[in-house]
């Protein structure tokens, strides 16, 4: 394996100082020089027509400098572009409770919440709808215009021959699952400052500058020009630190363009800071989703097909719905090798705050249903959890039977570490009574192939620009939300450079200076960030090395860069004793250049003392580079793949990445029979991000990410009365914290891909959707209950182990057939997609053999 | 999430105090804050004053008098859940503090702030009923001494008048008796879904007398005197038995987080579990 200076070091982050001090400055800490407030008013309805709205008392209200409203900015948005559906402030109607309907800017926050009160909405309330199976119903009152019985989108995707396997089956499986809602409860509310600059030429406002708490500066530039029809040219996106994002800062909130009108009204600079409430409000979180699965086995454990229907409560707004429910499908498959796959998902619209992307986007829910369903098989089949598993592994490289494509696969070292580690085969179902073991395996993209927005733009350029005394100032638009994004981008750029970590200065995420990235999300910033840093990086590196070997008097293959140094091959040493063969041709100068220019004197000095020799130290070589080249500059950039962009069928685009990381983990939990309380008490957690650039930072994503799986999984659930939150804060809405955390043995597995920037793949997200259903299958193995709704509450624990004792069948399904879901058929939607599935991997020997058979097992 | 405008007041004699409260129709105690400010943030109180006791001596002391244990108002519960005194002579109040919220909370919320509150998922309510305390006021026109069975009447509302303190609460010794404070917490906000407090007295191999109270589960906490009554004289066997009216004749509260059912449940399985660990730590 290579040797590595920096990458693979356990390193603080870079912002680590600030954050700890409080000397960071997060939006909400920002202030500027005339700066308003602004505080929005929120529907009280959830679903009404605004037959009126007079701001006239509020404006007149001492203090208060304007008051907007739908008609000051209609033009509509959306994170998707099939799915522009929201406008900055309601136009006509109102869809939930907490929608956004005016915004009042004053001179301080308690002025502006009084003007609130001040402003009179007339509404006429209309029927809502709350449950995503009524909604489907509807046929009047429709939440948006367009949208036929309130279905965002559905998809109907059949791979390979399911009806066949399931005939053929020796057993089948089936269960209805469900998922209820959760939010991210980012530590950070989200704040938005926008200001506009006066333009010199007419002195009306000119350009806009916005700070904001956000995981993607570049849409959030590009939204604000669509709504304030100005050009992208004319507005600069800046993001200061983010305290944790999760998903809920990936797309453009309420607030951020609510903000920016304000600010354009009241001509002077407008913050807007969420209370905690409006975090809740402002949601886009993971929908309450229902999964009904089934799935048909083989004798000997082999999964042959698998069904899922899935409906999701997705709110009021489209959001990210259509990539949601198309994850849900596609990342059934790429975890095992499954030959024949139907899926059937339907993203519905109720009167409730848009569901949008949350760690684990579109995966975990599905995952929950179907580890918990693989648990019911091997017990039902007399086969080990951990072995059934392994008997349904992919052989990599290959492409699965729903296009995408997989290279390195970590998940059977994964699980064998867990199984390991965790004392599996000594201890599961021999622990004392009321306590056990369950195992639980996920996956999760290292970004989309496929970004939002299809074009061949590249997803990540980095600039790099170094100084003459050696500084290195890497710029890149990937937003550091606490994930570590600005910590990797130094490592890579110091890494490829041989310089020191201290040299390199990360300018990120502000479109005036930093090239395009489309941002935090989909775990795709160590891939693609990473990729295009180490690009950029080489190119600068090469620059240098020309230089050096000028100088140096050698090939430039004959360098290494390492130690703050340039060094000729078998002399580098790292050492630095300066003990080097005298050079053999003395009077071989590299440049002339070198006279004349502005040095500092001691650099000056030695190198005309100093004929051609076998080492410089990193600044020389810089010198001597930007003596050669002028700026000494660079820039990379990364675009997935053609190979790994998926296959051709609708939907396809969502679900391929160029690699995937895998995770497996077993949960020891303890269930109280008297009460239905759930005790966690470790986590075995293996993941495989392909290499681990900074493993303490990999280690605490995949602890993060189980605390997530921990609290979806035991305690976290948005409760709704008629379209009304019940806990909108955290006094009500509990996620786990150190306080409750149990043991967790984080565990790397490294399966260093072929494409990831020094092999490293994803590492924030993958491992969540494994937490939930290891807990699940523990619980069963404790007391012997399945668990088809989460989270796994006391109440709902022992109701379960009250119809266990009192030996009554419970039916999940309730009458629901998940293989005819023709109910919902006739809303029409996308086409079903038929076909043999996509080619096989290049490298799979198999493509060889079978040439026509395409189909997906050995 | 800002609160109306208010005056803050913090006198330094508890006859500042008395007579801001006369003075102003309107004024809230500060006394902790845990409940009046969040009530003031979402405005669902405006007070026009808030008058701060933090600044008056003498109320923050925890001390013997007698047969019975003196709690100062402003004594914070952590406190009362690390005082020696408590642990010898009345271990009942000291395990209810302890389990109040989280540290932060113990650190700042004081025992005559909860028991003003009387919220009806609190810990102390539960541990003075069980302990038959005395609970001390003052106004301007005298001392008075209510009973703390007799204390709480109804969700957020007791016996004090709009123009009386707390000064102190007056807990009798327990030597001798066997207690247990048994708690259900709420995972986000730390109250009791289910609180029991249990304070019985053994006669050889029987129970001579008992009290238990529950909190989290009616609309105040409240004594379970059908529990009571199912123990009092019989053998210890009975416990779990006797558990079983725990919430028998009470309005059982249901939210979200847990049905009436649940609860009642919990009320029962709590109860046993509260008789079994005095029983078995006053065993030792």
């Amino acid at each position: 394996m290579a040797e590595f200076t920096i990458i693979g070091k356990p390193i603080a982050m870079v912002d680590a100082a600030g954050k700890t001090t409080g000397a960071g400055k997060y939006t909400d800490d920002l202030s500027l020089p005339g700066m308003l407030i602004g505080k929005i008013l929120h529907s009280p309805c959830p679903h009404a027509r605004i037959k009126r709205i007079d701001t006239r008392r509020a404006k007149a209200l001492d203090g208060v400098v304007a008051v907007v409203t739908g008609a000051d900015a209609p033009k509509t948005y959306g994170i998707l572009p099939v799915g522009h559906d929201e406008t900055a402030l309601a136009v006509d109607k109102v869809r939930y409770v907490g929608d956004n309907v005016a915004c009042v800017t004053a001179v301080d926050e308690a002025t502006a919440e009084n003007a609130l009160e001040l402003i009179d909405v007339e509404y006429e309330v209309l029927p809502a709808y709350f449950d995503p199976e009524e909604s489907m119903k509807a046929e009047t009152d429709l939440i948006h215009e367009g949208k036929p019985h309130n279905i965002e989108k559905d998809y109907h995707h059949v791979f390979g021959d399911p009806e066949k396997a399931f005939r053929e089956a020796d057993y089948v499986a089936e269960g209805r699952f469900i998922a209820n809602e959760v939010t991210h409860a980012a530590m950070e509310p989200h704040s938005t400052l926008a200001s506009f600059e006066l333009d010199p030429h007419t002195g009306n406002l000119g350009r806009l500058t916005v700070w904001s708490s956000t995981q993607v500066p570049y849409y959030l530039q590009h939204k604000l020009s669509l709504v304030l029809e100005m050009p992208m040219s004319q507005i600069r996106v800046i993001k200061p630190l983010v305290g944790g994002g999760f998903g809920g800062k990936s797309e453009v909130i309420p607030l951020e363009i609510i903000a920016a009108v304000a600010a354009r009204a009241a001509r002077a600079p407008v913050k807007v800071t969420y209370t905690r409430e409006e975090v809740f409000w402002a949601h886009r979180g993971r929908p309450r989703t229902i999964v009904d699965l089934k799935t048909a086995v083989k004798n000997d454990g082999r999964i042959t097909a698998v069904k899922a229907r899935v409906v999701q409560d997705g709110g009021a707004y489209c959001s990210y719905g259509v990539v949601t429910i198309l994850y849900s499908g596609a990342l059934l498959g790429a975890l095992y090798d499954i030959p024949n796959i139907q899926y059937d998902g339907y993203r519905v619209l109720t009167n409730k705050p848009a569901c949008g992307a949350m760690r684990g986007h579109g995966t975990v829910n599905v995952r929950f249903a179907f580890e918990s369903q693989l648990d019911e098989i091997s017990a039902k089949l007399g086969i080990d959890p951990a072995e059934i598993r392994r008997r349904n592994l992919l052989k990599p490289p290959c492409i699965t039977i729903n296009g995408l494509r997989v290279q390195s696969y970590g998940l059977p070292e994964s699980i064998e570490q867990v199984v390991e580690r965790s004392g599996w085969k000594q201890r599961k179902g021999k622990l004392s009574k009321g306590r056990g073991l369950g195992l639980g395996c996920s996956h999760y993209v290292s970004g989309a192939a496929n970004s939002i927005i299809r074009s061949d733009m590249p997803h990540s350029t980095v600039n790099i620009k170094i100084d003459r005394d050696g500084g290195v100032v890497v710029y890149t638009g990937a937003s550091e939300i606490g994930q570590g994004s600005d910590t990797m981008t130094a490592q890579i750029a110091a890494e490829v450079l041989g310089c020191s970590l201290a040299r390199v200065k990360v300018v990120a995420a502000d479109t005036d200076l930093t090239p395009i990235d489309i941002g935090s999300y989909s775990s795709r910033v160590t891939f693609m960030a990473g990729n295009a840093t180490l690009r950029a990086a080489e190119q600068v590196r090469e620059q240098i090395a020309s230089a050096a070997a000028r100088k140096m008097n050698c090939a430039i293959e004959d360098l290494v860069f390492g130690d703050d140094k340039v060094a000729r091959q078998g002399l580098a040493g790292g050492s630095g004793t300066g003990e080097a063969p005298v050079p053999t041709q003395p009077g071989a100068t590299a440049s002339g250049r070198v006279e004349g220019q502005i040095l500092r004197g001691s650099l000056q000095q030695k190198r005309t003392e100093e004929g051609p020799k076998d080492r410089m130290s990193f600044e020389e070589a810089v010198v001597a580079a930007i003596d050669f080249h002028g700026a000494l500059t660079g820039t990379g950039s990364y675009a997935p793949p053609a190979e790994a962009r998926g296959g051709k069928h609708k939907g396809a685009g969502v679900g391929p990445s160029p690699a995937y990381s895998y995770s497996a983990q077993v949960a020891e939990v303890s269930v109280d029979e008297d009460t239905g309380e759930v005790t966690v008490h470790k986590v075995w957690a293996a993941h495989d991000c392909g290499r681990a650039l900074n493993p303490v930072a990999v280690e605490g994503q995949i602890i993060g990410s189980v605390w997530m799986g921990l609290g979806q999984a035991l305690q976290e659930e948005m409760v709704w009365k008629d379209g009304m939150l019940m806990n909108p804060g955290l006094l009500e809405y509990r996620s786990p914290s150190a306080v409750e955390s149990p043991k967790i043995e984080p565990i790397i597995i490294e399966s260093i891909d072929p494409e990831g920037p020094f092999g490293a793949k994803e590492c924030s997200e993958g491992s969540l959707a494994a937490t939930i259903p290891a807990i699940a299958n523990a619980i069963y193995d404790a007391v012997g209950i399945r668990l088809h709704e989460s989270p796994f509450t006391p109440e709902r624990v022992l109701a379960a182990l009250r119809a266990k004792k009192n030996a009554k069948a419970i039916n999940m399904t309730q009458g629901v057939d998940p293989l005819a879901p023709t109910r919902f058929r006739e809303h029409g939607g996308s086409l079903c997609f038929r076909g043999k599935g996509p080619e096989r991997h290049r490298l799979d020997p198999a493509r060889r053999e079978t040439a026509g058979e395409a189909g997906g097992d050995d | 999430m800002i609160p109306a405008n208010f005056d803050y007041e913090s006198p330094r004699t508890l006859s500042e105090a008395l007579d801001l409260l006369a003075s102003r129709q309107d004024a809230k105690i500060l006394a902790g804050g845990h409940s009046l400010l969040p009530a003031m943030k979402l405005r669902l109180a405006a007070p026009s004053v808030v008058v701060d006791l933090g600044r008056i001596a003498g109320l923050n002391h925890i001390r013997e008098s007698g047969d019975r244990i003196v709690i100062g108002a402003m004594t914070p519960h952590a406190d009362v859940a690390s005082s020696k005194i408590l642990h010898v002579a009345c271990p009942l109040l000291a395990q209810a503090a302890s389990q109040i919220g989280d540290v932060q909370v113990r650190n700042r919320g004081t025992i005559g702030g909860s028991l003003a509150a009387a919220h009806p998922a609190a810990d102390y309510p539960a541990a003075v009923l069980a302990l038959d305390a005395e609970i001390m006021a003052v106004s301007r026109s005298g001392e008075r001494s209510l009973p703390a069975t007799k204390f709480f009447t109804g969700m957020f509302t007791t016996e004090l008048r709009p123009d009386e303190i707390i000064t102190e609460v007056r807990v009798p010794r327990t030597e001798g008796a066997s207690v247990a404070y048994k708690k259900f917490h709420h995972p986000a906000s730390g109250y009791a879904v289910v609180g029991v407090a249990v304070r019985i007295k053994k006669a050889g191999t029987r129970i001579d007398s008992a009290a238990i109270s529950i909190t989290g589960v009616g609309h105040i906490a409240y004594r379970a005197t059908a529990v009571e009554n199912a123990l009092r004289g019989k053998p210890l066997g009975v416990i779990a038995e006797a558990a079983a009216h725990a919430a028998e004749g009470v309005e059982v509260l249901s939210d979200y987080y847990a049905s009436a059912e649940y609860r009642r449940h919990l009320a029962t399985v709590f109860t046993r579990r509260a008789l079994e660990q005095a029983l078995e730590a006053s065993g030792k």
